[in-house]
């Protein structure tokens, strides 16, 4: 009987979520100070809409090879909300806190020094799969994923909506959404050996198609909602020299850049080109046909 | 490879629950599909859900299946404590008390909305089901089964991969694919179906007890016949529940199919009778224009401020009308006293008035508009209820008992599902599934069953409780045409013969006579008109349209229909037309068309059409039932 999931004899997968404590840009209740920043004490904060879709992108992991699970986030105590909201979409089995006063003022790459730190820390080190969101909402670059690849020396794969591992082999076979001569739909299939960093694209979305899944699945939500409950027995917090962090490489001493302020950016204007090629005569015919051949050569698809 | 399981529950209505949590009560792996996302969101009933406790035979009860969980949570709405059958005719109304033929071998009966019932049991279902290594796949929709060399059987989903398992528990109600799709029985005609559709109606809890007469926690169910048919052989009844009201119509298919006629229409015969009219009523906000001078963004405010006052009065004065949410506002401390709760309702009501115009008128407000088949044991329950390694149960079975006002499928499904576990498990211990020792021995256990004595003979213990409540009645409006039959039957000597005799001629005879136009009809109506009271109503009930019926019903879109048309032209198709509840079809030219949006899966068109659950997930959500 090939029953995959929750059934599987022994779990063999380790699973970190990264997330981020994000204003609600929803319903339109952001409020704005006087010099255009950010009003982060009005505005009400919640787990980013991202960070929602890197969980539920590691949940996929729990229910299909039961990965174990740890939410990880920087930020301020209150930012243990994100991890509890996280909780529910993804049954986390651990919740982990990075909060220290050191960390104000971080950019992505000192953030990505602080969640290194704080991964290594999960399961010992043993990670197989780090998740992460496209980007968050709040003004980020979307550096901080790669970044943080880049420090645990993991393959990064960006823009993933979809994925599967190969367990026996440590496999993983992802699907990402690229952008190739500006058209946005192309689907790149890739392989790698475990571990991964994946930053999850914002369309993904997980599908189960066995019944196994879909009772590991329900089975995994209710557990999920009932250990979010009481989620500070799953809380860990960590401060800078629990987590063994070089000061001069976390906070403001760690970042090279300084975000000044933030501007409400003008709607902005469609920048697609458009080339009219009639077909009327064969040089026209030749150009369109250059063209196509361009564009779907340069699609790399395995 | 594919997955393997021992046993597939396809339906999870309180019948396929029921067989998922007594297979899980004996130890063993069992799954259960259901094509609606919510448990409970696709379920319809009236419905009181009854105990028994039968003198001859035992009945598996809901508490049985589901334990003392049951009695202490008591997922259902109000015991049901006064059963009366009314006769209408126009303003008349002659009452007969029917308490006994309610207590009749029952432990109690509950008024139950279908929703939140099933939503309960599929809780405990699906726990216990974990336990055993199996559980309740939701959103799932059954589309073929096959079966292997070795008996097993494949089971092919909308949505899933293919799995294999070695007994089905088919409970996926009357308009069973699993039937259909097995050629295990033919669809049902509508000889052998009643159309059931309801409305619930909001009312408040403690002016249901003051207007209904009955302490907190019980409730009342008036049936009625007569006028109120329209013509038709069934009748109607107003159900009450905890805070709402389940009004509603049921009628034989066969006398829909002779006399068309519209099922929404049906059930607003009922809500304009006088009795009814007055049992439904309640103060409605009703908001006033709004000046249209004043400025637009003042127009917005106004109108955005009006809906929350209303809400809130809403809110606030059900509330106030119940003792639970009464003491739980006080102890939240969102108000100090009852008394401040009462003068914030005042204050939010003259707010209304003063500030927005807002009226406060008689009417009545409908939440959910719903229908179903109903089969009739009594015509259609399968003689053999298993195909194979299939066993049928519940309205797939075409088991419910239905004797005048009695409509019994909820516990007679349960009945019927903790038969089939039975059954499945002891082919699990055996490992032998095949219909000699599985179904044989299921159906054995059926027809053991004192609900399938009821779907056979007369009982006339139950009959004498009738004579009994028309004793006063004038033997011309009722002897005059059942004759012979009344005179034996009314004698206490000669009625065990009349009733052996009535038996002997089976219910095939015997059932144009009692269950007939005469019956429900003429009877009821002569009754109305030569003993009946005079009954009036202070206001006339304002009641949607079926547009703004189905508008106000909850929907996941399928683009694609669940249903084809075959024939466009056939008499019943045009029939369609009329007999839809929702008014999904048309006649454009000749032919009858289907707009499946509006459809409620009521099944009412299924006999001449490629009929079929919408996908999982999709089509209609009741959020009562
Ligand atoms: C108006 C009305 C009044 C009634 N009054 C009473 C009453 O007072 N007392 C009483 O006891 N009974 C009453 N009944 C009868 C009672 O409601 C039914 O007998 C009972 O609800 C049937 O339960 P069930 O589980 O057999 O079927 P259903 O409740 O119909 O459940 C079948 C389930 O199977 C699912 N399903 C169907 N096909 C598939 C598929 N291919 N794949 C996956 N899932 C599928 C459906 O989504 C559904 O949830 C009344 C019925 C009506 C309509
Ligand atoms: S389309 Fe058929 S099944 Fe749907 S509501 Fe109308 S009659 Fe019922």
């Amino acid at each position: 009987m090939e029953i995959k999931g929750y059934l599987m004899p022994g779990n063999t997968l380790n699973a970190a979520v990264i997330v981020k404590l994000e204003p609600d840009f929803s319903e339109g209740n952001v409020s704005y100070n006087a010099d255009g920043t950010l009003n982060r004490a009005e505005t009400k904060s919640i787990l980013g809409p991202h960070s929602a879709v890197a969980s539920s992108a590691a949940f996929y992991a729990k229910v299909r090879y039961g990965a174990r699970i740890a939410v990880t986030t920087m930020g301020p105590p209150i930012a243990d909300v994100a991890l509890q909201q996280a909780q529910v979409l993804c049954d986390a089995d651990e919740l982990h806190l990075y909060s220290d006063r050191m960390f104000a003022g971080a950019d992505t790459l000192a953030t990505a020094e602080v969640l290194r730190n704080g991964i290594a820390k999960v399961e010992g080190g043993q990670l197989d799969l780090v998740f992460s969101g496209h980007r968050a909402s709040d003004g980020e670059t979307g550096q901080t994923g790669p970044q943080t690849a880049w420090k645990l020396g993991f393959t990064f794969l960006g823009n993933v909506i979809d994925y599967d591992i190969d367990v026996p082999n440590r496999m993983v076979r992802a699907k990402r959404l690229i952008s190739l001569q500006g058209f946005y739909d192309v689907i790149e299939e890739v392989e790698a050996p475990l571990p991964v960093f994946i930053a999850i694209d914002p369309s993904y979305k997980a599908s189960f198609n066995t019944v196994s899944q879909r009772l590991a699945f329900e089975k995994y939500q209710k557990e999920g909602k009932v250990r979010a409950q009481d989620y500070k027995r799953y809380l860990k917090v960590f401060n800078a020299q629990q987590l063994g962090a070089d000061p001069k490489l976390v906070g403001l001493p760690g970042s090279p850049t300084i975000v000044y302020k933030v501007e409400r950016i003008p709607k902005a204007k469609a920048s697609r080109k458009a080339e009219v090629i009639d077909g009327s005569s064969r040089e026209e015919l030749r150009k369109a046909a250059a063209k196509m051949y361009e564009i779907l050569g340069g699609m790399v698809i395995k | 490879m594919v997955e393997k399981y021992d046993v597939a529950v396809i339906g999870g209505g309180s019948a396929g629950l029921a067989a998922l949590k007594q297979l899980s009560n004996l130890g063993k792996q069992a799954i259960l599909i259901e094509a609606g996302k919510q448990l409970g969101s696709k379920n319809v009933s009236g419905g009181i859900l009854y105990s028994k406790k039968p003198r001859q035979g035992k009945a598996h009860n809901v508490e049985d299946v589901y334990g003392s969980d049951f009695l202490s949570d008591l997922p259902v709405e109000r015991k049901i404590t006064k059963y009366m059958l009314h006769s209408t005719s126009r303003n008349k109304i002659f009452t007969m008390d029917l308490t006994a033929a309610h207590e009749y071998q029952a432990n109690f009966g509950y008024t139950v909305l279908m929703s939140k019932l099933n939503a309960w049991f599929a809780k405990r279902a699906g726990e216990s089901a974990e336990q055993q290594g199996g559980g309740i796949v939701s959103g799932v929709h059954v589309k073929s089964i096959s079966w292997q060399d070795d008996g097993r059987a494949i089971i092919e989903t909308d949505e899933l991969e293919p799995f294999e398992v070695k007994a089905i528990i088919a409970a996926d109600g009357v308009n069973s694919e699993v039937a259909e799709m097995t050629g295990a029985r033919p669809k049902f005609t509508p000889e052998d179906l009643y159309q059931g559709v309801k409305v619930v109606v909001k009312l408040p809890e403690e002016i249901i007890e003051q207007r209904f007469g009955v302490g907190p926690g019980e409730g009342a169910a008036h049936l009625f016949a007569g006028d109120v048919t329209l013509n038709h052989i069934g009748g109607g009844f107003v159900y009450t529940n905890r805070d709402t009201l389940s009004v509603g119509a049921v009628y034989h298919y066969d006398s829909l199919m002779r006399l068309p006629a519209e099922p929404s229409q049906l059930v607003n015969a009922l809500l304009k009778n006088p009795m009814v009219s007055e049992f439904i009523k309640d103060e409605v906000a009703v908001k006033e224009e709004i000046d249209r001078n004043l400025p637009k963004e003042e127009q917005l405010r106004a109108r955005f401020a009006v809906s929350k006052l209303i809400k809130t009065w809403n809110e606030l004065r059900d509330a106030y009308h119940s003792p639970d949410a009464r003491k739980k506002l006080v102890e939240a401390g969102k108000y100090k006293s009852e008394d401040e709760i009462k003068a914030r309702l005042d204050f939010v009501r003259n707010e209304l008035t003063t500030k927005y115009r807002t009226k406060f008128v008689t009417d009545y407000v409908e939440l959910e508009y719903s229908a179903k088949l109903v089969p009739d044991g009594k015509r259609c329950m399968m003689k053999k209820p298993y195909h194979k390694n299939i066993l049928f149960i519940g309205d797939a079975a075409g088991r419910g008992v239905f004797i005048g006002p009695r409509i019994e499928g909820l516990n007679v499904g349960i009945d019927d599902a903790v038969r089939a576990a039975n059954a499945a498990a002891r082919a699990i211990d055996r490992g032998n599934f095949s219909p000699e020792y599985m179904g044989q021995y299921y159906g054995d256990l059926v027809n053991d069953s004192p609900y399938t004595r009821d779907m056979k003979e007369i009982d006339k213990d139950y009959l004498k409780i009738f004579l009994d409540a028309t004793k006063d009645v004038p033997k011309d409006i009722i002897g005059q045409r059942y004759g012979m039959v009344f005179k034996l039957m009314s004698s206490g000597t000669l009625r065990g013969l009349a009733v052996g005799l009535a038996n002997i001629l089976g219910y095939d005879r015997l059932l144009p006579l009692v269950e007939s136009e005469d019956t429900y009809v003429q009877v009821p109506i002569e009754l109305a008109e030569k003993m009946g009271q005079p009954v009036s109503a202070t206001y006339a009930p304002t009641i949607p349209t079926v547009s703004q019926r189905v508008a106000k019903l909850k929907y996941d879109d399928d683009r694609t229909s669940h249903i084809k048309v075959l024939e466009p032209r056939s008499e019943f198709m045009k029939k369609m037309v009329t007999l839809c509840p929702t008014n999904c079809y048309s006649l454009e030219g000749e032919d009858v068309t289907l707009q499946h949006e509006a459809c409620i899966e009521c099944g009412t068109c299924s006999k001449e059409t490629e009929w079929r659950h919408p996908r999982g997930e999709k089509g209609i959500v009741f959020q009562y039932g």
